[in-house]
């Protein structure tokens, strides 16, 4: 991409080879520190308990404790606290994205009175923090009995999430009017145009969505924290709170090997849908 | 589902079709239509709004009512109080400090995560060979779960085994105490700006939707790249940022993080967190799981809310004079 615009003298020539070193060194060193933290924390999963307790620091485990790994999947139950994480996960990103479609689509193409307010308010409940309402939430799920159960998250689901409709709302606002136009002469109603030509068109939004909600989900720690019981609660709970000996002692170098099996699944679903992703958060309609 | 049936009052002038009719189609099957639209749309969104109501209006009620009354979940003795919380909250000398931190904590940690993310889009935005997994790696941290941030922060900045301190010991500085006043606070800038890949993602969708010919026409004019970046990419850019510094303050309101990094980083042990990580939610968590002031804590939250709307408000306001927006559909082709 270089080759064709390059001027004939060589003082630029030589200006722009040393701007591509400065940026890539400044690209390498940025990447390496943020990357470094999660590298840490695998070092950490890899040594031993007396290695961590050491002063001054180990920089690299002197025998690479594999097992560490094997011994934080037994030491709690993980893999049950990994399926009820998934089970909640998939329940609510599910819900919520095919919600958030749906409210999206009528804020996007359809309109009646009151639209704008409806809209300013749905805005503006993005700025609320959602700390406020969960614990008054959670006194009322206690009120009927939902403590303990995943309806909870099945509600949340259902009433759509105001960031995922705006991003609907974005997407589906920039296809073309054409796309419907035809369908309405024929007369087909909206909900056939909205699941028959506007969600097959929006993979790369649904994709960004179930992805996002899903991290939120797998994320969440206060919510199981305050709605769950010890056992049916999410991976995220159980990482920061059970990794402790009889005698009440965390257990670092475990707790470091659990965390990196936690975060994992995040970062591969992210790799997988990352395509997706940055082409559903650009919002970029048919090109 | 009749839509035959729909009267055809109302003010017929008021709503212009989307587009004028060029064929004149029959008025009858434009209004029915236009009815039609009406109630769909009532439908599409009423997920939300019912949703709304009793997800958010109701719980935020109840809170209200809450916050009047000495509720502790147990005690059947609860009585109202009428502001006497709010009084109380007013006088507690914890809520302005921990309101202080969280102040100062928004206004540093979302102009930085801001700063560092738009510069991260500058910089992967560039044709550069690995783009892709620069794009992927400095990015990998944000979906990174809060727990996950909290227990990479506790293993780096350990003061025995982590990272940070070996580093320091390394060029023969005393290891620290991070996790600990005073230093506790930048540990939580820190786990912060590490998640600026956020902003990176949304302001790299944003840059890309800059067009070229803006930036080609200003490079002939002889603009400098930073003259192009300030009147042009920034500019363009604005309505993101607004997003984003919206957003960010919100979400540095409740994080959760100060508690993450404790030692046994539950709710319950809230108190024990260092002075300057104690903020204005931490004090909430505080009264409501470990004191069980379900009242107070409710009054807390409710100024908390207002505080909000206040700051959004502000914020609007001071940057509507500068945020540029292309709203017009029309105009994109």
């Amino acid at each position: 991409m270089t080759a064709t615009s390059l001027p004939p003298d060589s003082a630029p020539r030589v200006r722009i080879r040393v701007h591509r070193l400065v940026l890539y060194t400044v690209l390498v060193a940025v990447t390496g520190l943020f990357v470094g933290p999660f590298g840490w924390l695998v070092l950490s999963g890899l040594k031993t308990p007396a290695e961590l307790a050491a002063s001054p620091v180990h920089w690299l485990p002197s025998h690479v404790q594999w097992h560490n790994f094997a011994d934080a999947f037994h030491l709690i139950d993980f893999l049950g606290y990994a399926r009820n994480s998934l089970i909640i996960a998939l329940i609510y990103a599910t819900l919520v994205t095919l919600s958030s479609a749906w409210v999206g689509f009528g804020f996007a193409r359809l309109d009646a009175p009151g639209k704008k307010t409806l809209f300013g308010i749905l805005i503006g409940s993005m700025m609320l923090p959602q700390m406020i309402t969960l614990l008054p939430t959670y006194l009322i799920f206690a009120k009927l009995g939902m403590v303990d159960t995943y309806w909870p998250w099945v509600f949340w689901g259902l009433a759509a999430a105001p960031y995922l409709v705006f991003l609907f709302r974005q997407f589906f606002a920039g296809l073309p009017r054409e796309l419907e136009e035809a369908a309405i002469v024929d007369g087909c109603g909206y909900g056939t145009i909205f699941w028959r030509i506007f969600l097959p068109q929006s993979w790369p939004v649904l994709s960004a969505s179930f992805v996002i909600a899903f991290t939120w989900s797998w994320g969440d720690y206060i919510a199981p924290q305050l709605l769950l019981s010890t056992d049916r609660s999410t991976l995220a709970v159980a990482v920061m709170s059970t990794y402790v000996t009889s005698a009440g002692t965390p257990v670092a170098n475990l707790q470091a090997a659990a965390s990196v099996m936690y975060v994992v699944p995040i970062l591969l679903i992210f790799l997988v849908a990352q395509r997706g992703f940055v082409a559903g958060m650009s919002t970029t309609g048919l090109k | 589902m009749t839509v035959e049936q729909i009267p055809v009052t109302g003010r017929p002038g008021r709503r212009p079709a989307a587009r004028p009719a060029r064929t004149a189609p029959a008025e009858r099957r434009r209004i029915s239509m236009t009815g039609r639209r009406h109630r769909a749309f009532y439908l599409f969104t009423a997920p939300w709004t019912i949703g709304f109501l009793l997800l958010t209006v109701v719980p935020m009620a109840y809170a209200l009512w809450l916050s009047f009354t000495t509720y502790d979940g147990i005690s059947p003795n609860w009585r109202y109080v009428g502001l006497g919380n709010y009084g109380e909250l007013f006088s507690d000398p914890q809520t302005w400090k921990s309101l202080g931190r969280t102040g100062l904590f928004a206004i540093t940690s979302v102009p930085l995560s801001i700063i560092a993310g738009l510069g991260l889009a500058v910089l992967v935005n560039r044709p550069i060979k690995a783009r892709g997994l620069f794009r992927t790696l400095l990015y990998l941290p944000a979906v990174v779960p809060p727990v996950g941030a909290g227990l990479t922060f506790k293993a780096l900045f350990d003061q025995n085994s982590g990272a940070a301190n070996g580093v320091l010991t390394l060029f023969g500085f005393d290891a620290l105490g991070w996790l600990a006043d005073p230093y506790a606070r930048y540990v939580l800038l820190m786990s912060v700006l590490w998640a600026a890949g956020n902003v990176m993602i949304i302001s790299l969708a944003g840059l890309q939707d800059v067009p070229r010919e803006l930036h080609e026409a200003a490079r002939i004019d002889g603009a400098s790249a930073w003259r192009t970046f300030r009147s042009i990419t920034v500019p363009l850019l604005s309505p993101v940022l607004l997003f984003q510094t919206v957003t960010g303050v919100i979400a540095s309101v409740q994080t959760i993080m100060p508690l993450l990094l404790t030692p046994d980083g539950t709710t319950a042990g809230v108190t024990a967190l260092p002075q300057s990580n104690y903020l204005y939610m931490m004090h909430v968590f505080s009264q409501y799981f470990a004191l069980g002031r379900y009242g107070y804590a409710s009054a807390l939250l409710w100024v908390l809310f207002v505080l909000i709307l206040i700051a959004t408000g502000l914020i609007f306001r001071f940057t509507s004079g500068v945020v540029f927006y292309n709203v017009d559909p029309e105009a994109k082709k």
